[in-house]
C-alpha cells in the first residue's frame, strides 16, 4: 500500500464514503480513506435511511437538505441502484392543535420551494388507508423517500475504488502530526502522508477532533428501531417515525437517548417505539417484530452539520452531521469543490466549525 | 415479579442447577420456551453414556422425568411455554408469554440456554425433506412422525449414528453417511460397529454435489473422490455439529471468546461459571458443547456457585461439593474428548483477555 495521498479521509461511512466518491469522479490525485472498523458498522449502517427534508427546521436547513435529496436520482444514474425510492413523506397528527404549526410551516417553505401540503383527515387516510382514523391531519411532502443504506454505502466504496481510491479498514487513527504542507498520519497500521486531511469520524468525531487540537462539538444520541416480519406492501410513504422497506419489513423508531456509544437495545424503549407504531398505523399490533437494533446518531450540539475547512490550519476539513444519509450526496459535491476549487457552489458558511468558537 | 434466582431454560444444566439452588433454599423461577421440561434430552431415545456417579444409567427422556421430578417437592416457579426476549434498562429481564410482556427482576441470573445445530449447505439444500438429524430425531421420538423412507445422513458424530440407528428402528432406510473427512468423527466403537453391521455405507472424504427435486428431495449427487453417485431420496439429516445459544448473553453485553472445540464462540466464564457480568452465570452448553453428563455437572456447579453468591451456603460447604464436582467433570469430559477438557480449561484462563468484548460500542 502506498504511503503518499493528496488527500485522505478519516471515516469511511456514508459521509466519508460520498466525499471519497465525488473527489475521485474530478480528480485523479490519489485518495486514502482510513476507517477504524468497516464502513456501515456503525451509524451509517443502523439507520431507517429516511431521505428526509420537509419538516427539518429552520428553512435555510431544509432549503440545504432540499438540495441533497434532488441529487439522489441522479445519483443512482451514477453510481447504480441503492433502492431510492421518493416515496414522499407523510407526518400524521392527532391533535387539531397542531394544525396551525403545520399551515404555518408550510407557508414558510413555499417562499424557499419546498412544496408542503397539509392533508385534511380524509386527505391523508387516503393517501395511506392504513393510519390510525382518529388522524386528525398531516403535513406531506413529495420530496421526502428512503434509500438502503448498505447498497448507499457499498456503491459510493465500489465508485470510489474503480476510480482509484484505496480503503484501510480495521484500521484506526492514533496519532495525527502536522508538518509544513503536509500531514502525517499515525495509524494501527503504519504512517501515511497528506496533503489534504478530511475529517469524517461521524459519531467519533470529537475525538477525532483532540488528535489535532480541535474542538469538533458532536455528541452521540442513540436511536432504538424494530424491524418486523416481512408483511405484503401496505405503506405507501415515508411516515415520521416508520416505513416499509422493499423487502416487506417495516423499519419503526424514533427514539433518542444519551447513551454514549452504548449499542444495546432495552425492552422499555422497544415497547414504547411498539406503542407509538400501533398508535400511528393499528394494524401493525398483528405484526411480529422480528428485530430490535440500536444505532448512535452524530448530533452536532447545536443540530446543524459542521462542514468545510477548520480555520488556522491550512487543508484541514472536517464534515461532521447528523443525517448523514440526507446529506451525503451534497456534502460529497460540496466538500470537492470546496478542496479543488476552494469555493462551493451553494454557500456553506452557515455550517462552519467557527459558528461554535467563542 | 421478583424471584431470587431466575434459570434460562430447562433443559439438563438449567434442571441440574435449579435442583442445588432449590434444595438450599433459594426462591428459583425457570423459563423455557418449550412447554415440556428437559429440552432435547426428550426425544433422545437413546441410553446417555457417562452420566454423573450420583445417576443410574438411562435413557435421555428418562433423563428429563427423573431431573424434573427431583424438583417436584421445591417450591419453584415454572415459565414453560415462555420466552426471554429483551432486558429492561433496570436488569429486569423481559418475558413474553406470547401475548404480554412482563418484567423479572433477579438477584442472579443462570443461562442455561443450550446448543443450536449448524447447518450443512449444499445447492438445493432448502428443498424440504433436508433437516438436521436433530429435526428427525425430534419427529420420529417425540411427534411419532416419520420423516422420508429413503434418507442419507451427512456426518459421522456420535449423535449422526444415533439419529440414522433410531431412523432405522422406526422403519426409515438409511443408504449411508456422507462425511466430508477422511475418518469417522464418532469415537464409539460400539455404535460404529453397530451401523457396520447393519451395512449402511460410510463415504469419507465426500459431500453432497447437489439435491434435486420438484418441491422435495427427489435425489441427491454425492461426490466421493473422483466418482459421482447419484441416490434416490426423500430425507437428507445433516449435522453440522452445534454451538452455544448466544443472543441472550449477547444481549446482556458479556465477553465472549473463540474455541473450537467448544462450539465456536462462548461467552467468557471463570472456574465460577460466572460471566464477566457479576449477576451473570451460565451452564450447559452455553458454556461449551460436551456430553449430557457434563452438562449436568456444569449446572449443578452453576447452582452451587450462586448458593455461595448469595449466602445460602458456606464457602466451606461450597468448597468441598465443587471439589468433588470438578473431579467428576474433568473424568467424565477427559473420557469423551480430551480436547474439549482441555479447551475448556484454556477458555477459562481466557477469562481475563476475551476477544470480544465491548460489542455494543459503536
Amino acid at each position: 500500500m502506498d504511503r503518499s495521498y493528496e488527500t485522505i479521509i478519516i471515516g469511511g461511512g456514508v459521509v466519508g464514503s460520498s466525499i471519497a466518491y465525488h473527489l475521485s469522479e474530478q480528480t485523479k490525485e490519489a485518495v486514502l480513506v482510513l476507517d477504524q472498523k468497516f464502513p456501515l458498522s456503525g451509524t451509517s449502517g443502523s439507520t431507517q435511511a429516511w431521505v428526509w427534508v420537509h419538516n427539518k427546521t429552520p428553512s435555510w436547513y431544509a432549503e440545504f437538505s432540499m438540495y441533497s435529496a434532488e441529487l439522489y436520482s441522479y445519483l443512482s444514474k451514477k453510481i447504480g441502484d441503492v433502492e431510492f425510492k421518493r416515496t414522499g413523506g407523510l407526518s400524521p397528527f392527532f391533535n387539531e392543535a397542531d394544525r396551525e404549526k403545520a399551515v404555518r410551516l408550510a407557508e414558510a417553505y413555499e417562499q424557499i420551494g419546498i412544496k408542503i401540503k397539509v392533508l385534511s383527515r380524509e386527505e391523508a387516510l387516503e393517501k395511506e388507508p392504513f393510519l390510525n382514523p382518529d388522524v386528525v391531519g398531516a403535513t406531506y411532502s413529495a420530496i421526502d423517500g428512503n434509500v438502503n443504506p448498505f447498497r448507499l454505502v457499498d456503491r459510493y466504496m465500489r465508485a470510489a475504488k474503480k476510480n482509484g481510491v484505496q480503503y484501510s479498514t480495521y484500521n484506526k487513527v492514533t496519532e495525527i502530526q502536522k508538518m509544513p504542507g503536509k500531514f502525517i498520519v499515525v495509524s494501527e497500521k503504519g504512517e501515511f502522508s497528506c496533503k489534504n486531511l478530511i475529517l469524517a469520524g461521524g459519531t467519533w468525531s470529537r475525538e477525532l477532533g483532540k488528535l489535532v487540537d480541535v474542538n469538533i462539538p458532536i455528541n452521540q444520541l442513540r436511536g432504538q428501531i424494530l424491524v418486523t416480519e416481512p408483511l405484503k406492501p401496505f405503506l405507501n410513504y415515508t411516515i415520521s417515525g416508520l416505513r416499509q422497506a422493499f423487502n416487506g419489513e417495516v423499519l419503526i423508531g424514533y427514539s433518542m437517548e444519551q447513551e454514549g456509544f452504548n449499542r444495546a437495545t432495552t425492552l422499555d424503549v422497544i415497547q414504547e417505539t411498539a406503542n407509538m407504531a400501533v398508535h400511528y398505523v393499528p394494524s401493525l399490533k398483528k405484526a411480529k417484530v422480528v428485530r430490535a437494533f440500536s444505532g448512535i446518531r452524530a448530533m452536532p450540539e447545536d443540530g446543524f452539520p459542521i462542514l468545510g475547512k477548520i480555520p488556522g490550519v491550512e487543508n484541514l476539513y472536517v464534515a461532521a452531521t447528523h443525517s448523514g444519509v440526507t446529506l451525503s450526496p451534497l456534502i460529497g459535491t460540496l466538500m470537492t469543490e470546496l478542496i479543488l476549487e476552494g469555493e462551493t457552489s451553494i454557500p456553506i458558511d452557515r455550517y462552519s466549525i467557527s459558528r461554535f468558537a467563542k | 415479579m421478583e424471584t431470587d434466582i431466575l434459570i434460562i431454560g430447562a433443559g439438563p444444566a438449567g434442571l441440574a442447577a435449579a435442583f442445588e439452588m432449590a434444595s438450599k433454599g433459594l426462591d428459583v423461577t425457570i423459563v423455557d420456551e418449550s412447554i415440556t421440561m428437559g429440552g432435547q434430552l426428550n426425544q433422545q431415545t437413546q441410553v446417555i453414556p457417562s452420566l454423573p456417579s450420583s445417576f443410574q444409567s438411562m435413557r435421555g427422556f428418562e433423563l428429563a422425568a427423573h431431573l424434573t421430578k427431583q424438583l417436584e417437592e421445591y417450591d419453584i416457579r415454572y415459565l414453560l411455554g415462555h420466552r426471554v426476549i429483551g432486558f429492561y434498562k433496570d436488569g429486569s429481564v423481559g418475558i413474553t408469554d406470547e401475548q404480554d410482556v412482563f418484567a423479572v427482576k433477579a438477584k442472579k441470573i443462570i443461562v442455561a440456554t443450550g446448543a443450536a445445530e449448524n447447518a450443512v449447505a449444499f445447492p438445493k439444500w432448502t428443498l424440504p425433506g433436508v433437516m438436521t438429524i436433530g429435526a428427525a430425531q425430534t419427529m420420529i421420538n417425540r411427534d411419532f412422525v416419520q420423516p422420508g423412507k429413503e434418507a442419507v445422513i451427512v456426518g459421522s458424530s456420535d449423535f449422526a449414528l444415533d439419529a440414522a440407528l433410531q431412523l432405522s428402528e422406526v422403519g426409515v432406510h438409511v443408504k449411508g453417511f456422507i462425511e466430508k473427512n477422511a475418518g469417522i468423527l464418532s469415537r464409539d466403537l460400539e455404535k460404529i460397529e453397530q451401523v457396520k453391521k447393519m451395512g449402511i455405507p460410510i463415504y469419507l472424504d465426500s459431500f453432497i454435489k447437489e439435491a434435486r427435486g420438484m418441491g422435495a428431495v427427489e435425489e441427491i449427487e454425492i461426490e466421493i473422490g473422483t466418482r459421482v453417485l447419484t441416490e434416490k431420496v426423500d430425507l437428507v439429516c445433516v449435522d453440522g455439529g452445534r454451538s452455544p445459544i448466544l443472543d441472550i448473553f449477547y444481549q446482556l453485553g458479556c465477553s465472549f471468546g473463540y474455541q473450537k472445540e467448544l462450539g465456536g464462540w462462548v461467552p467468557q466464564y471463570n472456574h465460577q461459571f460466572q460471566t464477566d457480568r457479576q449477576d451473570i452465570f451460565l451452564a450447559g452448553n452455553a458454556a461449551g458443547i460436551s456430553t449430557q453428563g457434563v452438562l449436568l455437572v456444569t449446572g449443578m456447579l452453576a447452582g452451587i456457585n450462586v448458593c455461595e453468591a448469595v449466602g445460602a451456603i458456606t464457602k466451606t460447604i461450597a468448597d468441598e461439593e465443587k471439589d468433588f464436582l470438578w473431579k467428576e467433570l474433568e473424568i467424565l469430559e477427559t473420557k469423551y474428548n480430551p480436547n474439549i477438557w482441555e479447551a475448556r480449561n484454556r477458555h477459562m484462563e481466557n477469562f481475563a483477555h476475551p476477544v470480544i468484548k465491548e460489542q455494543f460500542l459503536s
